[in-house]
Formats: C-alpha cells, sequence, structure tokens
C-alpha cells in the first residue's frame, strides 16, 4: 500500500501546480460603463435592444415583463458609445430607470416603483452538501426588485421593508418563499428539483428538457453509483431502471451482463455507452465518484439518432463538471469486506468413499468390488473453503471543483482496491477526471474533459471455484514441508509444497488450483492505461444557433506479462515431492486500441409565436483500431541451462536467459471506420403537442463499398393532456402526457455465434496454421476462414412504444408506463456448417420480436421538516420470441451446444425465445429391467440399465407425437433463460440527519441450465455434487438422482434434470446514513460531513443450486451455472467530507 | 451581411478541426490487415491443394481418436487402451458396437471427411474456372481427386449411402442432399482415382526435391486397388496392383520395424515401402510452441499412457492397443510379434526389434495406480519415438505438457497390402501360383529374409483356393495389426459376424449411423441409415 499512497500524493501535488495556473486565468469584471455598444435599431421594442445590448456584453437585463415602456419601439443609431450613455437614450423617453448590480446584473423599474428603501437584506444561498450556489435569483414577491448571488452564494438587497417575502429561484431546484419577518439576515438552502419532468436529459448529440421528448429516457443520479462497493458502475444500476438488465459478475471489475429491452439479436447485445459524448463499448476507466448522472435511453425516438449503434439501447454518462460557486473540496473513502454467501454442495471424503466404491461396482465394462488404494489419501478438504476468504474493498476520492465567470473546472482522483473472494484475486485502479471550460467571450466557450486510469488487473481466477469442486476432498489443501533442491540453484533448502492430485484417478483437467494460485499469482503483471479526452469548441451565433465541434480520442494499452516459475507437487499417494512446473517460461502480450470520432454539429433554436423548434444537424466519423502482440519465450534447455529467474526484471521476452529456438511472436490487428450525418428536429405547439424526428445515414468500411451506407430514422409525438382546457380543473393529475414513437434502428453486429467479432465480413481471412508437411519441408496452404457475403448489411430494429407520463397528488406521486414492441429485421446469422464439412458465412435473415410493458412509480411525501419518505418501483415485463431465422440455415435453427458433445444445448428457433435450453424430459429413473422392457426402446441415444434417467417420449420422426421410442426426436424445449418479468424497488427514509435506503431487485420466471454435477467429461473423475447423495442405486432408492456412473453416458444427454429455476429475490442494498448538522461542523469549516454503511447483497432468496442465480453470457447462449460465478456479500463504510 | 463577432471566432476555431477525414471514400475502404485468398495467386489452387494435406493432418476425423476409433479398436484384436477411467463412451460405442448417433468421435469423423470432399470440390472448381493447362495445376487436380475418393472411400465403408457432393457449396443450402447409392459412390470415387492415376506423377521428384511424401500415381493405384478389392472385383484388383508393383518404384523393407521409424533428420519417413503416409513434423525444441508445430495427434494419442508410473513415461494417450485375443491367437515365434506389440514389465527388445533399449514400466491394474493400465501397447507407434526424438523436439514426457509424439508419420498405404491385395485377388481369380508367390514375399520379410528353407514362418505352398485363402486372411490380421484393417477385413470377408459377435457385432453394425446432427442440419432431405 505504501507505493500507491506515494504516488497518489505526487500526483495532487503536480495537479495542484497546473490547476493554480487557471485559476489566474480568472478575469476580474471590468467597471461599468466601459463596455463599447455599436448600435442600428429602428423601432425596435426596448425588450429587443437590451437583448442586442447583452449579445455585446457581459451584463444582464432584469425587469418585469408586464412593464409597459419596456414594449415601447425606439430607433437608435450609435457607434462606440460607453453603455451607460447608450442606456440613457434608450430609457429617455419613458419612465424607466436602472439600476446596477453585483454581476454584471442590471435590474430595470419604474421610475418610482421602489419605495424609500428602509432595510438591506443579506444573505447565504446554499445548495446539496451546503455549497455555496452562485447566479441565484432572489426576488422581493410581487415585485421586479431582485438580484442574483455572487460566486459565494451571497446576495445583498434593499427591500422596502423587512417584512416582504423573498422568492429564491435556481435552475435545477424547487423554487423557495422566505418570509423576512424582521430579519435582516438570511441563510437559505435549495433543495435539488425532484420533479423528474422538468430533468435535463441527455440525448445523442445534445441535451434537453425531458419535458420536451416524446421518448423513454431515465435519468440516475451519479449519487445512486457513488456509494455502491461496485468498481464497475453500471453494476450498481441493477434494479434501477425499467427495461434495463443488469446481470452481475463476482470477479472484481468484470462488466456485467446488460440488455435493454430484450435480447435484440443474435450477435451484438450490449448496449451502446455514450460518455460526454465519445462512443464506446465499455465504461471501465470511469470513476463512480466522478460520474454526474448516467441516462438509460430505450425508445426508437431517442435511439435513432446513434443510426448503426443504436438499436441495443444507449447508456449515456455525463461526468462531474463544476458548479457555479466557490472552490468545493470533497473527500470520500469506503472500507469494506466481502464474504461468499452461497456455497454449492459437494461430497465429502466418506461420502466419496461411499459413492466412487458404488460406481466401481456397478461400472459397465469393469465392475471391481476391490476398494480403491486411498493411500496418503487421508483428508477431508472443504475445497471451496481451501480456495476463498473474506475480500476486501478500499476506494478513496477527492474531488475539487470551482469556477468563475470565465472559467469552469473539474478534477478528481480516486484510487480502488477490490479484492475477490477467490484467494488472491484482487483489482486496483487509479483514476482521474479532469475538465475545464473556458469562455473566450459571450459567444465562444472551448473545453476539454480528460479520463485517464491505471488499472493493475486481477491474477485470472475464474476457473479456481470450478477447479476446486473438481478435486477429490482426500487431498490436502494445506502444504507440506519438504527439504528439496532449490528448483532455481545447486542448494536445498526446506519448502511449503501444495499436493499433486492422484494422477491415476485425478488427472486430465483436473488439478490442485491452489498450486497455480499459490505459486503464480505474484508472476503476473497485467496492467491497463486508458486515456479518454476530447476537445471542443462551442460556438453561438446569429442568435438561435449554436456550432459545436468535437474531437475524442480513446487510446488504451493493455500489457499482460506472466512469468512461469518452477515449483513443486507433492505426489499424495508416495509423499514425494516432483518438480511439477519445470521450465520457465515468460508470456508478453500487448494490446494498444485506438480510438477517433469528431463530431459537428449545429443547433437551431427558435419560437415562432406558440411554435418552439430546436433542429439539430451533424456529421461525425467514428475510427477504431486494434493492435496486439504477444510472444513468448522459455529457458534454455540441457543440464548447464539457468531458468529465468524469479524476478520481474527479466519477465521479458527477451530477457538474457531465453532460448533463441523457442522464442515467438504474433499479432492481429484490425481496423474500422464509419461516416456518417444525422438530423433532428424537436417541435413543439403552446407547449402542448410535440414531436421528434431523427434521421441517421452511416457509411460503414465493414461493408462492401455498394451496400455500404444504411438510413435510421424515429418519429415521435406526445400531447401534454393537462395543459388542455378540459384538464385545467383537475384535481387529480398535475401532469399528465401520452406518448408515442415509431423508428427503424440498427445494430452493427458481425460476429461468430459467440460473440466474436468478425472485423472484416467481406473479406475472410487465411486459417493460420495451415501448413501441408512433405518429409520435414513445411509449406504454407491456404484456407479461408469463412465465405464472404457481397450482399450483407447490417440487422435493423423496427421499435415503437406507447405510453405516458403522469404527477398526481400534488406531484408525490409519479407514474410512468410504457409498452414497447421491437423487432428486429435481417438478423446478420453467421450459419455455421461445420456438420456438413462447409465453412461458415454470414448472411442476413430471420426477425426476432421482443415486446412488454415498463411500469415505474415514485412517491415522495414530506412529512414535515425531519422526516421525509421516498418509495420507488419499477417492473418490466418481457416476452422474447423468435419469429423466422435465416433460410440459409441448414437446420432452421441456431443450437449453441456445451459440455459432453453439446448436451447442454440452448437452441434459437422460430416460435421459442432465444436461447432456450432444449434436451428430454425426465420422467423418472428406470428401476429395473422390467421398467425398462416395458418401456419404450431408448436404444438409440446410448446403452442404458436400470439407474439411468427415463426420459419422456413425446415424438417421433415425423413429429406426430409418441412413437414408442425414444430418440433424439424427444428432445424439447425445457427452459427460457429469459425472465418473464424483473422487478426493483427502493425505499428511503430521511429523519433529521439519518438516512435510510433499501433496495430491493428481483425476476421470475426464468430458467437456469445446470452443467456441473451433471455433465461431466468422460476424461475426467470429479467430486460429486452434494445431490448424489441421494441418488439412485437399487430399486426404489431415487427417481430423480440417476445412478453414479461416468460410464452411464445415457444420463449425460442435456435434459430437465439440468434444468433449475431462476427465480429470486434480492436485498441489494441496504443503507444507513448519518449527516451532522451544519452548526456542528462549520466549526470545523466543513460544509458536509456524511457517514454511511452499505450493506450489497445481504440476502438472495432463490431456488438453484449454484453459488449465485446470475449467469451472464452471449446472445444466444446465457443463463448457464458452470460452477462459477459466485457473488458475494459486500459490506462497506464510508465517510464523505465537503469543505 | 456582415458576420457576427462570434460567427467569425467560431469558424477560425472550428475550420482547422475539420480538415481531416474530409475524403470519405478513401476513410472507408478498408482491406484486412493480413492476407486473404484474393491476394493469393491462381485461386491459390496449390494453396488450396496443399490445405489438404492440412486437413488431412490436423483434422481429428483422419489423424487422431476418431479415426482409430472406426478404423481400428473396433475389430478384435485392437481395443481402446488408456485406463479404465479414460473414455468410458468409446468402450460402449466402438468396443461393444452400441453405435451412438452423437458423439464426438462421429461427429468429427463426419464432418473432417466432408470438409476435404469441399476443399477439394473448391480446389477442382478454382481450377476449372481459370482454365489451366499447365502440368503443375494438372497436378494439383489430380492431387484434389485423390483426397475427394480417399474421404469418400472412408465414407462408403462405414456409412454405405452418403450425400455425393461433387460441385462447391456456394450457398449453404447446396450442401442439402440425399443419400447417394454404393455403386453411385463407387462410380464417383473411380472417376476421381482416374483423373488422380492420370496427372500425378510417378515420383515425388516432380514436384521438385524436397517433397517426399506428396502423391504418386502408386497412390492413386494403390487406393484404386483397396477401393475394388473392397467391392471383390479381382480383375481390377490384379491389374491395378501389378502397375504399382510394376512402376518399380516401392519395395518391401528389409526390418519390418524400420518401417515405422522415425528420426531427429526426418530419415524414417516415406521409406520405400511407403506408398501413402500422412506427414507430420515438429522441429528442434518445438514442444508447447504453436507457431513450430507442424505435428498431429497421431503417434500421441498411440503412445504409452504413464498413470501412475515414473516420471519420463508421459509419453501419450495410450489408446490403440492390443487385446489378450490378439496376442493369445499370435505365435510367439513370428518375429512380426514383438515388433508390433510392446509389453508392460518388460524390455521393449532394443533397435533390432523397434525398441529403444528401455524397460517398459509394470502393469498393475486398470485404473493404473501405481504403474501402467494396459498389458500391452502398440509397438509400431512406440518404434517412432526414440529418445532422441524426444530431446530434439522437447517432448521428455515428464509432465502433462511435453508428452507426446507429434512428429509421428501415419503410414497409410504400404506396399505390403498391394502385395496381400494381389495375393488374395490371384487365389480368388484361381491362379494358385501367384497367390502363394506373393504370400512368400511377406512372409519371408517377416521371418528376416531367411529364405525358402527357414522354420520360422515356413512357406505355406498352395493347396486349395480355401486354404490359401485362410492364409492369406491370416496374413493380414498380423501383418496390419493395430493400422485399421482388420474391421473392414471381416466386414468383406463375410466373417464379422463370427468373430466380432461376442462383443457385440450384429449385421446392422457393418454400417455406423449417419450423425444425428448432420440429419437435423438437413431438415427431412437425409435419411437416417435404415437399419439405425
Amino acid at each position: 500500500m505504501q507505493k500507491p499512497l506515494h504516488s497518489n500524493l505526487l500526483l495532487v501535488m503536480k495537479l495542484t501546480a497546473l490547476l493554480t495556473l487557471f485559476f489566474t486565468l480568472n478575469v476580474s469584471a471590468t467597471g461599468f460603463g466601459q463596455d463599447r455598444i455599436n448600435l442600428r435599431v429602428k423601432k425596435t421594442e426596448i425588450g429587443g435592444v437590451l437583448r442586442s445590448i447583452e449579445d455585446q456584453t457581459n451584463y444582464r437585463f432584469l425587469y418585469n415583463n408586464e412593464l409597459q415602456d419596456i414594449r415601447e419601439k425606439i430607433s437608435l443609431t450609435v457607434n462606440n458609445a460607453p453603455l451607460s450613455e447608450v442606456l440613457s437614450l434608450v430609457f429617455f423617453k419613458t419612465k424607466l430607470s436602472y439600476q446596477v448590480m453585483d454581476n454584471n446584473l442590471i435590474i430595470i423599474k419604474e421610475d418610482g416603483e421602489i419605495a424609500p428603501v428602509d432595510v438591506t437584506v443579506r444573505g447565504k444561498i446554499t445548495g446539496e452538501g451546503g455549497a455555496p450556489l452562485a447566479g441565484v435569483s432572489v426576488l422581493v414577491k410581487g415585485t421586479s426588485i431582485g438580484t442574483t448571488t455572487n460566486n459565494d452564494g451571497n446576495f445583498s438587497l434593499n427591500v422596502p421593508n423587512a417584512d416582504v417575502t423573498l422568492v429564491i429561484s435556481s435552475v435545477g431546484y424547487d423554487q423557495q418563499e422566505v418570509a423576512l419577518n424582521g430579519r435582516s439576515e438570511v441563510s437559505v438552502a435549495l433543495v435539488t428539483s425532484t420533479k423528474l419532468i422538468d430533468q435535463v436529459v441527455v440525448i445523442g448529440y445534445g441535451q434537453a428538457n425531458k419535458r420536451d421528448l416524446t421518448g423513454s429516457i431515465v435519468k440516475i443520479s451519479g449519487k445512486e453509483v457513488q456509494d455502491k462497493p461496485n468498481t464497475n458502475p453500471v453494476a450498481s444500476l441493477q434494479g434501477k431502471v425499467a427495461g434495463l438488465s443488469v446481470v452481475n459478475n463476482g470477479t472484481p471489475g468484470k462488466s456485467p451482463d446488460i440488455r435493454i429491452r430484450g435480447t435484440v439479436s443474435i450477435g451484438q447485445v450490449n448496449p451502446l455507452y455514450v460518455v460526454d459524448g465519445i462512443f464506446n463499448d465499455n465504461i471501465d476507466y470511469l470513476n463512480p465518484n466522478d460520474i454526474e448522472s448516467i441516462e438509460i435511453l430505450k425508445d426508437p425516438s431517442s435511439l435513432a439518432i446513434f443510426g448503426v449503434k443504436g438499436a441495443t439501447g444507449v447508456i449515456a454518462i455525463t461526468t462531474k463538471r463544476a458548479k457555479v460557486g466557490q472552490v468545493v473540496v470533497n473527500v470520500n473513502t469506503a472500507y469494506g469486506f466481502k464474504k461468499l454467501t452461497d456455497k454449492i454442495k459437494l461430497a465429502n471424503a466418506s461420502e466419496f468413499a461411499t459413492l466412487f466404491a458404488e460406481e466401481r461396482a456397478f461400472d459397465l465394462s469393469n465392475p471391481t468390488t476391490t476398494p480403491y488404494d486411498y493411500t496418503g489419501l487421508t483428508a477431508n478438504t472443504d475445497w471451496i473453503d481451501a480456495v476463498t476468504r473474506v475480500g476486501h474493498f478500499n476506494s478513496n476520492n477527492i474531488s475539487v471543483s470551482g469556477s468563475t465567470e470565465k472559467n469552469k473546472y473539474n478534477l478528481g482522483l480516486g484510487f480502488l482496491s477490490d479484492e475477490g473472494i477467490i484467494k488472491h484475486e484482487k483489482l486496483q485502479k487509479w483514476l482521474l477526471a479532469f475538465s475545464d471550460e473556458f469562455k473566450l467571450n459571450k459567444a465562444i466557450k472551448l473545453g476539454f474533459n480528460l479520463n485517464a486510469s491505471r488499472q493493475h488487473n486481477p491474477y485470472d481466477a475464474t476457473f479456481v471455484l470450478d477447479d476446486a469442486r473438481k478435486v477429490m476432498p482426500q487431498v490436502s489443501a494445506q502444504p507440506k514441508r519438504f527439504f528439496v533442491k532449490n528448483p532455481y540453484g545447486a542448494d536445498s533448502l526446506n519448502m511449503d509444497i501444495y499436493s499433486g492430485l492422484d494422477v491415476g484417478l485425478q488427472s486430465s483437467g483436473v488439478v490442485n488450483p491452489l498450486l497455480y494460485v499459490e505459486n503464480e499469482w505474484d508472476k503476473v503483471i497485467n496492467i491497463e492505461y486508458r486515456t479518454v479526452g476530447s476537445f471542443y469548441a462551442d460556438v453561438s451565433f446569429l442568435k438561435h444557433f449554436n456550432f459545436r465541434g468535437t474531437v475524442y480520442a480513446d487510446v488504451s494499452n493493455l500489457n499482460k506479462r506472466q512469468y512461469t516459475p518452477l515449483y513443486y507437487a507433492y505426489n499424495p499417494k508416495t509423499d514425494v515431492p516432483y518438480i511439477y512446473s519445470n521450465n520457465t517460461k515468460v508470456v508478453e502480450d500487448d494490446n494498444t486500441w485506438r480510438k477517433f470520432q469528431q463530431d459537428y454539429v449545429l443547433n437551431y433554436k427558435n419560437s415562432f409565436g406558440d411554435h418552439n423548434l430546436t433542429a439539430t444537424a451533424g456529421f461525425t466519423t467514428y475510427y477504431f483500431g486494434n493492435w496486439n502482440r504477444n510472444g513468448q519465450s522459455s529457458q534454455q534447455s540441457g543440464p548447464t541451462a539457468l531458468p529465468i529467474p524469479d524476478n520481474d526484471r527479466f519477465w521479458y521476452i527477451n530477457n538474457g536467459f531465453q532460448d533463441n529456438s523457442k522464442m515467438t511472436s504474433n499479432s492481429s490487428q484490425s481496423e474500422y471506420s464509419t461516416v456518417s450525418v444525422l438530423a433532428r428536429a424537436l417541435y413543439n405547439f403552446k407547449g402542448k403537442y410535440y414531436l421528434n424526428a431523427s434521421f441517421r445515414d452511416d457509411a460503414s468500411s465493414r461493408l462492401p463499398a455498394v451496400s455500404r451506407h444504411q438510413q435510421f430514422w424515429a418519429v415521435g409525438a406526445a400531447w401534454e393532456m393537462t395543459k388542455e382546457e378540459f384538464m385545467q380543473n383537475s384535481k387529480f393529475f398535475d401532469y399528465l402526457k401520452l406518448k408515442g414513437s415509431y423508428g427503424v434502428l440498427g445494430n452493427q453486429t458481425a460476429s461468430t455465434l459467440d460473440g466474436t467479432p468478425l472485423n472484416y465480413p467481406f473479406y475472410p481471412n487465411l486459417s493460420g496454421g495451415a501448413n501441408a508437411v512433405f518429409g520435414t519441408n513445411i509449406y504454407t496452404a491456404a484456407n479461408t476462414a469463412y465465405i464472404p457475403n457481397p450482399d450483407l448489411k447490417w440487422e435493423t430494429v423496427e421499435a415503437w412504444e406507447a405510453g405516458f407520463e403522469a404527477n398526481a397528488f400534488q406531484n408525490r406521486l409519479h407514474v410512468e408506463a410504457n409498452y414497447f414492441n421491437r423487432t428486429t429485421k435481417d438478423l446478420m446469422t453467421n450459419v455455421q456448417r461445420g456438420a456438413l464439412g462447409l465453412k461458415d458465412k454470414l448472411v442476413n435473415g430471420g426477425s426476432i420480436r421482443n415486446w412488454g410493458e415498463e411500469i415505474s412509480a415514485s412517491w415522495n411525501q414530506n412529512f414535515s421538516s425531519d422526516l421525509s419518505v421516498s418509495l420507488n418501483g419499477n417492473i418490466t415485463f418481457l416476452k422474447n420470441k423468435v419469429l423466422t431465422l435465416a433460410e440459409d440455415i441448414p437446420t432452421g435453427v441456431l443450437s449453441r451446444g456445451f459440455f459432453n458433445n453439446g448436451s447442454a444445448e440452448s437452441r434459437t428457433a422460430p416460435g421459442h425465445p432465444i436461447g432456450s435450453f432444449y434436451g428430454y424430459i425426465v420422467e423418472g429413473i428406470y428401476q429395473s429391467y422390467a421398467e425398462i422392457l416395458a418401456s419404450p426402446v431408448a436404444s438409440s441415444i446410448g446403452a442404458y440399465r436400470p439407474g439411468d434417467f427415463k426420459f419422456k417420449d413425446i415424438n417421433g420422426p415425423d413429429g406426430k407425437g409418441p412413437d414408442g421410442q425414444i430418440t433424439t426426436d424427444d428432445r424439447t424445449f425445457i427452459g427460457n433463460p429469459t425472465p418473464d418479468f424483473t422487478y426493483g424497488a427502493s425505499v428511503g427514509v430521511n429523519y433529521k440527519g439519518f438516512n435510510l435506503t433499501v433496495d430491493m431487485v428481483g425476476v421470475y420466471g426464468n430458467e437456469i441450465f445446470r452443467t456441473w454435477g451433471s455433465l461431466e467429461s468422460p476424461f475426467q473423475r470429479v467430486n460429486y455434487s452434494g445431490d448424489k447423495i441421494n441418488r439412485w442405486h437399487g430399486e426404489g432408492t431415487s427417481n430423480w438422482v440417476p445412478i453414479v456412473g461416468q460410464g452411464d453416458r445415457f444420463n449425460y444427454n442435456g435434459s430437465t434434470y439440468n434444468i433449475e429455476d431462476g427465480s429470486y429475490f434480492r436485498l441489494r442494498n441496504i443503507q444507513l446514513g448519518y449527516n451532522f448538522g451544519r452548526q456542528m461542523i462549520s466549526k470545523w469549516k466543513l460544509t458536509n460531513l456524511r457517514l454511511f454503511a452499505n450493506m450489497q447483497n445481504l440476502k438472495t432468496w432463490k431456488n438453484n443450486s449454484g453459488y449465485t442465480v446470475e449467469y451472464g453470457g452471449d446472445a444466444t447462449a446465457f443463463g448457464y451455472d458452470n460452477a462459477g460465478g459466485a457473488i458475494p456479500m459486500v459490506t462497506t463504510f464510508g465517510l464523505n467530507v465537503t469543505f | 451581411m456582415k458576420l457576427n463577432k462570434g460567427l467569425f471566432w467560431g469558424l477560425i476555431i472550428l475550420i482547422p478541426m475539420t480538415f481531416p477525414h474530409l475524403g470519405c471514400k478513401k476513410f472507408l475502404d478498408r482491406k484486412p490487415l493480413t492476407a486473404t485468398i484474393e491476394d493469393l495467386n491462381k485461386g491459390a489452387l496449390d494453396g488450396q491443394v496443399l490445405n489438404l494435406y492440412t486437413i488431412l493432418r490436423t483434422n481429428a476425423g483422419f489423424s487422431t481418436l476418431p479415426w482409430v476409433d472406426f478404423h481400428s479398436i473396433r475389430d478384435d484384436d485392437a481395443q481402446k487402451g488408456s485406463d479404465a477411467n479414460d473414455g468410458k463412451e468409446v468402450n460402449t460405442e466402438f468396443e461393444t458396437f452400441q453405435y451412438t448417433k452423437d458423439d464426438w468421435a462421429i461427429n468429427s469423423y463426419w464432418g473432417d471427411h466432408y470438409t476435404m470432399i469441399n476443399q477439394a470440390n473448391s480446389a477442382i472448381y478454382a481450377a476449372k474456372t481459370s482454365s489451366i493447362t499447365d502440368e503443375a495445376s494438372l497436378r494439383n487436380v489430380g492431387e484434389a481427386c485423390f483426397f475427394m475418393a480417399y474421404a469418400y472411400f472412408d465414407l462408403v465403408k462405414n456409412f454405405g449411402e452418403v450425400p455425393l457432393i461433387n460441385f462447391p457449396i456456394l450457398k449453404p443450402t447446396d450442401a442439402i442432399q440425399p443419400k447417394a447409392t454404393i455403386p453411385r459412390i463407387y462410380e464417383f470415387i473411380d472417376s476421381n482415382l482416374k483423373v488422380a492415376a492420370q496427372y500425378l506423377p510417378l515420383t515425388t521428384q516432380a514436384y521438385g526435391s524436397n517433397y517426399p511424401g506428396r502423391l504418386t500415381k502408386g497412390a492413386a493405384n494403390a487406393l484404386w486397388a483397396q477401393t475394388y478389392l473392397m467391392r471383390s472385383d479381382w480383375g481390377k484388383v490384379t491389374a491395378l496392383c501389378n502397375e504399382v508393383i510394376g512402376s518399380g518404384q516401392y519395395k518391401l523393407m528389409d526390418n519390418f520395424s524400420d518401417i515405422w521409424r522415425e528420426d531427429p533428420s526426418g530419415a524414417g519417413k516415406n521409406c520405400p515401402e511407403s506408398i501413402f503416409e500422412m506427414n507430420a513434423w515438429m522441429p528442434a525444441n518445438s514442444v508447447g510452441n504453436s507457431n513450430l508445430d507442424y505435428g498431429t495427434d497421431w503417434g500421441t494419442c498411440q503412445q504409452i499412457r504413464k498413470n501412475g508410473a515414473p516420471v519420463g513415461w508421459n509419453l501419450g494417450w495410450g489408446w490403440n492397443t492390443p487385446t489378450d485375443n490378439l496376442v493369445n491367437a499370435w505365435s510367439d515365434t513370428d518375429p512380426r510379434k514383438g515388433k508390433t506389440i510392446l509389453f508392460s514389465g518388460q524390455s521393449d527388445g532394443g533397435p533390432a526389434n523397434g525398441g529403444h533399449g528401455a524397460t517398459i514400466p509394470a502393469y498393475t491394474n486398470p485404473d493404473g495406480n501405481g504403474g501402467l493400465a494396459q498389458k500391452y501397447w502398440n509397438k509400431k507407434l512406440y518404434t517412432g519415438n526414440p529418445p532422441a526424438m524426444r530431446t530434439f523436439t522437447g517432448f521428455l514426457g515428464t509432465t502433462d505438457g511435453n508428452g507426446g509424439a507429434r512428429w509421428i508419420n501415419h503410414r497409410i498405404i504400404r506396399y505390403a497390402d498391394v502385395i496381400l491385395m494381389l495375393a488374395e485377388a490371384a487365389n480368388e481369380s484361381n491362379n494358385g501360383a501367384v497367390a502363394a508367390a506373393n504370400l512368400e514375399k511377406i512372409r519371408n520379410r517377416a521371418s528376416g529374409n531367411l529364405g525358402p528353407t527357414r522354420t520360422v514362418l515356413p512357406v505355406i505352398p498352395f493347396t486349395t483356393q480355401a486354404a490359401m485363402r485362410q492364409a492369406i486372411k491370416d496374413e493380414r490380421r498380423f501383418e496390419f495389426a493395430l493400422e485399421g484393417y482388420r474391421f473392414y477385413d471381416l466386414v468383406r470377408w463375410n466373417d464379422a459376424v463370427s468373430t466380432l459377435s461376442g462383443l457385440g457385432y450384429t449385421n446392422r453394425c457393418r454400417f455406423y449411423p449417419i450423425p444425428q446432427q448432420t440429419i437435423n442440419l438437413s431438415g427431412g432431405v437425409l435419411k437416417q441409415n435404415p437399419e439405425w
């Protein structure tokens, strides 16, 4: 820990120096009247003239629109005149006069409007967490007297008397009225607006008020993710958003499996991430603490603008920007620990011995009652306990932000350390976020964003849980001390050595995971650097236009160097140590990614009477390049050769110890690019009727030139009914909006069925390793990897939705409900024809439909100033059905098979949900030969005997029901990995300084395919799963768990025996926090101090036997329980300080 | 209209930003950063044909367990081997004739054979469309036709009726074909071998000096003879065998063991007795180095499996081992017995008998606890695994990763088979003298060339056709033990039921069921073998 802390500190110091530079850029306001004005107006309303002056200066005018004289028309020509002179001319014939306030604000009032000044009120306005708010409007109620706060949140205002009421408002905060009641000092804390309809949300290439949109965008505050113990911020969204499915992964830092509104493709199904404008396929480089907000875009009218990448939905992330106000420093830290909660059940030593003896006695080809020789195998190890531990989580962040009139900056630094529950699994991340926006003048803004990360990826321990459950419990997990020769030298020494396996019984594919984990965990250096940045210039011109040009770059490098050391294992049967790893080796793998994007977006915003229009047009390009180089070298051979030392100085391919004849090097590289134009119009009439339309044309380098361009579009409409007269008197609804949209979205997917991308679908590579050998001569052979398809195009999703948003009960209740329907057309399918000896080919064809309903509701109520309660809930009903598949698929179905020659099969077939599990229905166990004779013959699928599964006869080759034989025709759809519905709920209670939130999440109606303990490889002897204690071992002993026997391959067919219920309900998060009162902490110069405790995954109610209930996967194969993926319970304690 | 100040500044800043990528066409034209087939010459005809050799060497259906399962361990003399816990399903499927329609062995055997067929079709199509006439390209066509016939001969022997694909598959649906009759498949094999025999050169020198083992006319004729033998067309067998013999290109090795020798110099491969070999090679220090791996699992899968034996004996997977039935039926006086069967717990017999001067660890029990799990091993493959090769390649057998013998060539067609085919055809054509003379060539070599007066494997003169037939059957059994001939010989002699019924064989077992995957893929066009 010493090292990172030190380098962190150094970084802070350097950056502080850099920041000082930016402070000096703050421009102090010039004295009033020094600005020179040029004006030439004819019969223009005074209001308009003032706007022209605003355009030329930094001054703003504040006046009451009801003032009669403001509508006076004047004509005026001035050249290079001081402002004071111009204003005198403007107001010459009116009753108006003006008053210059702080902050370049000029208040215009009617002469005599203000009564003789009696009182000066001073005050301070603060926002969330006590941070001062600048630019807040403070008005005396019923008058036009007012001012705004300065950078420190302070204001000073002359008011007629000390009994007036001040109206305090600021965008994004609830308006407050404060009666002075004789006070001349006030302090007001504004509360962030919770009215969802007034949120400003990020849409593609801009932002908009949610009220103006016709689609479904859900905004999640960054606060929801920053105090949760997930290094990947997306994991914290589970259960929060209707239509968003999050299937978590227990490995630190690993991305969860995310799907928005169903599985729309058989290729690419991950959403697009858009971080401050840049397109990305993940957000691993972002610090959860640097996120301001996350928007989930789900509907066609929001997604069409993303073109060929929009169909799978978009997760748009906005990172933190400085808020107007003084320098704010925020420090937060969290510490916690992780525990494995749901262990799988396995046989212990005596159970293993019983079951194995029984299996040997019942063996088909070689029955024996000779006891197995367990010499030296006397332990009773719980292998899951042996490889797991309590993991620790630690996160530390500091952020500094500040702003002046000209410059806004935000700096965030973070360090995260995340240990897995598997021994030695640990992720470490250092994260930097830096943004600055500089106002060149009133029209031009320049800015940049920078996110950088350095990530130490964990030692790959994903295999450990599965390996551990395979080892027989008789093998000891404890190292033993032996006096052995030093493998690196000539001397001998005492070493603690882990046990090997009984190779006669457990050899191929079964290992003692501790041998690897304990000897090799610290022999890998796996570091990823990533820098994502953008630079933009934003120009406002001709009043209604805005042009923004942005260039983005995302450059990253992942370098992995792995060293294989020399080490011993001991033979548990003979108790003799032997060299287990006898050849030192270094493997280096270097990956570079370069992604460049540029956006040029022109915006036009204007109102024509009751017509309001925002139009956007843009041009954008995207480039992606990946270069991988890898190589390896091993030590020289021969008795005098030296091993490569166990010292990271030498962990390079050329290390001076290598055998040049054994060095290898390889590379792979690919690029693609897109060029796009886009357009969008947001229109409304009287704020009552809304129309949104968008269009995008994408040209991609991945498609042949003739079919390179493809177009995507959407239209949406909404009706804000509460604006209608007939609704004006509605006591019930405060807000009601009906909406709907329709569009065609794109999905740039070109991959094999397991999601491996085909980078050049039109130009197949030659397969590597194709060589003809004649004697000792080698000749390169030509073998194309797949067949190109000149007619290829991207698949499209035709989507529509209809729904409503409503507020009722004085805005306390907010409800949003949508029905959606998404039909994917021209599915891009990699047709696999290996069984016909044919190469694969990408074709278009087939269709998938996803449809369902999303309902979310929230209730917020303040019972008193001390007590408020909020309730949130959402539920998503989703149906998925494959309508058709490409005609070129010979079988008419897409089959994905795993384990034991594909016995764990999922099928994507017309009329069924995508990736449905396929196999036999188990009716029971054959209890006797008599029962076998009395049952349909099953020999066509293998040899069988009493104790084996009795599969149900459901069909014959003609597809017309039972035919008296059990054949492969009797397989059917036995499970669906997609839930019928998913739901989430949270309860929040604030009482004085305490706040408690409880988040719950659940899914219902999906199935899991368990492969462990049932579909073991015939080559592997593995420990028995716990349920085998209740196996069949004689007539009447079991009608569900079959006879134990690896030779009984009949039972290794996929069947309902493997299917488990995937429904669950989980207490996802419970968080209790306490915010110290301002009075108490102000003496330490703090504005906010918060302590919290959080428990994640406290309890899951589930019905399956695996470590967890969440199993992700790819588009056509997911929901497999392969004895891994344990998702731990995490308890954290945190502290958040602002000063 | 005068530009306002903002617009002016905006343009100053933005125009330089927009310069890149204005040439969209170029920005969007991206070819792979590695070679594609378009980058190769002549539709890559030579490259595509060379890939047929790659398929033969690397695809499991030709080079490892699935081939061994189908061709060898189904008979009474070879068995799965390995240990009791390994590959139990193969015992069921291939030792006890409970054939399954969906398993790795069957699926890869079928798929890999059609992979070879489709690659051959694609190469022939490339030759046709570029209307080649040069000698080298015509040789390529001959090679493609040979592999086409080779794959179909395996298929027709194992499955009977199968779909006939004699065109390149351009659309996936093209591959969906019903079964063709057995005579139609043989007709297609004949037409291919005719072309192969026409265009293939007499010696590999025609390809250049560095192509030992590349296909020759002799290989085409010998394979053709094998296909006629399967059809009992004695006249054609006689004619083709005589052509091979008459070419003068081949001879029997003096020492039976020398057929299987391998050496770091490459000597031992493609010996004068070899007519067709699958060639493989592992250069120096190539262990674990995928870039230098030109090997195959053929040798690895049939080497001694270590189990509980001492370090250094992890030579391979231990499949395709002799049965007690073979050991008991074979007289110890036949020198070939000690050169074919390696006995656990005994000396390997030294170099004269195909050994390397080592003593094999003892057999303990079928689990292999504390020793080996088999009593006998396949010595023909052990001969090709000398310590010199292990040191040279780094396959030292000390750990999991470095056990194996990936350099060993599969001796697919030997001259000895041509001699015995001729003997059998002559005997069936009532030419007893020719039959006896050719049988004698094999027996004399097996004895160590002791000549007509020897007592070991004495001369068998022609007495009756039936006696000679039995003598030839016995000779084929021992000469080719573990080499993958016997099951098909038993089937064509109609001896399979009598010999194999004890193991579960019935007449329908001569043909394997077509893999279920393939039936499913055809959407009802392809029908299952009616007996299954």
